[in-house]
């Protein structure tokens, strides 16, 4: 995993802080972590109000998630340990909305590392700063989105065209938070 | 001026009493030929005068006119509805209806708003409705979708569909607004599902 130099610049350089490292897994690791999961099984949810997915709660990938933590870390300059991940998996007419997210008052860190197979036209994370869109994580197989949630940030996964056969968009959801200095009880 | 008349199947309240309760998954009520055949041209006549432009949020895509209609045609078809429609179906539903907002709405391919209830505390809708008109494009989709929800101990523990209607022209759907009317717009798949969509209040 190569981070580009602008990462971390840019990170710092907005009072929302968000970025996208492209290319921070390639194809054949993205298949891999797809299998596993596959194979592990995901959940659907239907709580239609609030979403139309599935979800794989927990996934077994742990060296993966330490890459990301370190990758998450170098970008933000924090000492970061992971709280929670889970793979998310979309199909035609799945979506989650904004009111199916929650508010982080601590200002962890999310990422968003995309496992899908291929791009598919339209399907974004769009992440809300009082309602509006600040930041899109756009369909980019093997990107990073590093995005800090502040309290007043909130996210939801567009809604999935069902004119695209066959689409499936995997990605891979992690939180992270910042680890208390040694000096801290 | 475009009007809004109504048809025969008014005539019997008390049979739409009962279609009304006995709806499901919650009530509500399908007109098919609403508005005469001769009033048609003329409606679509002032909805076409009407500027619409692009919404999207987490749940809709659409292309709509503005929440307060621009022109006085469509300000005049609101006023109309409203008052042709308040009385008898508040009689037919039980609700005190006086007036009722209106927007014209085009769902175009790609286009759809998904599972949502209208009810909103403090805003009042007693009423949802929408009129479908005749499409120069007849739409694939853009179903209108109810489910049933199931409720334990005040939480939401199940939802399924339960009704599908078709966006026909010349149909208008009401139906009640409550904390388990959830229902959405299925996405456009081709053509253009043109609208007149709102809300009664009391």
């Amino acid at each position: 995993m190569v981070l580009p130099v602008t990462s971390r610049a840019a990170w710092t350089a907005t009072p929302l802080p968000a970025v996208i490292v492209p290319d921070a897994v390639g194809r054949a690791l993205a298949a891999e972590v797809r299998r596993r999961v596959e194979g592990a099984g995901y959940t659907r949810f239907t709580r239609v109000d609030r979403g139309s997915y599935d979800v794989a709660t927990s996934p077994n990938e742990a060296e993966l998630l330490e890459a990301l933590t370190g990758v998450a870390a170098e970008v933000t300059g924090r000492s970061l340990a992971l709280v929670e991940a889970r793979v998310l998996r979309l199909h035609p007419g799945d979506y989650l909305l904004v009111r199916h997210d929650r508010v982080h008052d601590d200002r962890p860190i999310e990422l968003v590392l995309d496992l899908s197979p291929a791009i598919v036209a339209g399907a974004e994370v769009h992440y809300r700063h009082r309602g509006q869109v600040f930041f899109t994580v756009p369909s980019a197989p093997g990107s990073l989105a590093i995005v800090e949630r502040g309290p007043t940030v909130m996210c939801n996964h567009t809604y999935v065209s069902r004119r695209l056969a066959g689409a499936s968009v995997v990605r891979l959801m992690v939180l992270l938070r910042a680890e208390p200095r040694g000096d801290e009880v | 001026m475009a009007s809004w008349r109504l048809g025969p199947a008014w005539s019997d309240e008390a049979r739409l009493a009962e279609e009304w309760r006995r709806a499901e998954p919650f009530p509500h009520l399908v007109f098919d030929d609403f508005v005469p055949e001769d009033a048609l041209a003329e409606l679509v006549g002032v909805v076409d005068e009407e500027p619409i432009e692009r919404y999207e949020a987490d749940i809709y895509a659409f292309e709509a006119s503005a929440p307060e209609p621009k022109t006085s045609g469509l300000r005049d078809l609101r006023d109309a509805f409203a008052r042709t429609l308040a009385e008898p179906l508040g009689r037919v539903t039980e609700k005190s209806l006086r007036r009722a907002d209106l927007r014209a709405y085009a769902y175009r391919a790609g286009h759809y708003l998904l599972p949502h209830t209208d009810h909103q505390e403090d805003v009042g809708r007693a009423l949802a409705y929408a009129y479908y008109f005749p499409s120069p494009e007849p739409p694939e989709g853009g179903e209108l979708e109810l489910f049933r929800c199931t409720r334990e101990g005040g939480e939401l523990v199940a939802i399924e569909s339960a009704r599908l209607i078709e966006p026909r022209p010349n149909r208008l759907v009401v139906f009640d607004v409550s904390d388990v009317s959830l229902h959405q717009v299925r996405e456009v798949l081709a053509g253009l599902r043109p609208s007149l969509s709102g809300w009664f209040y009391p």
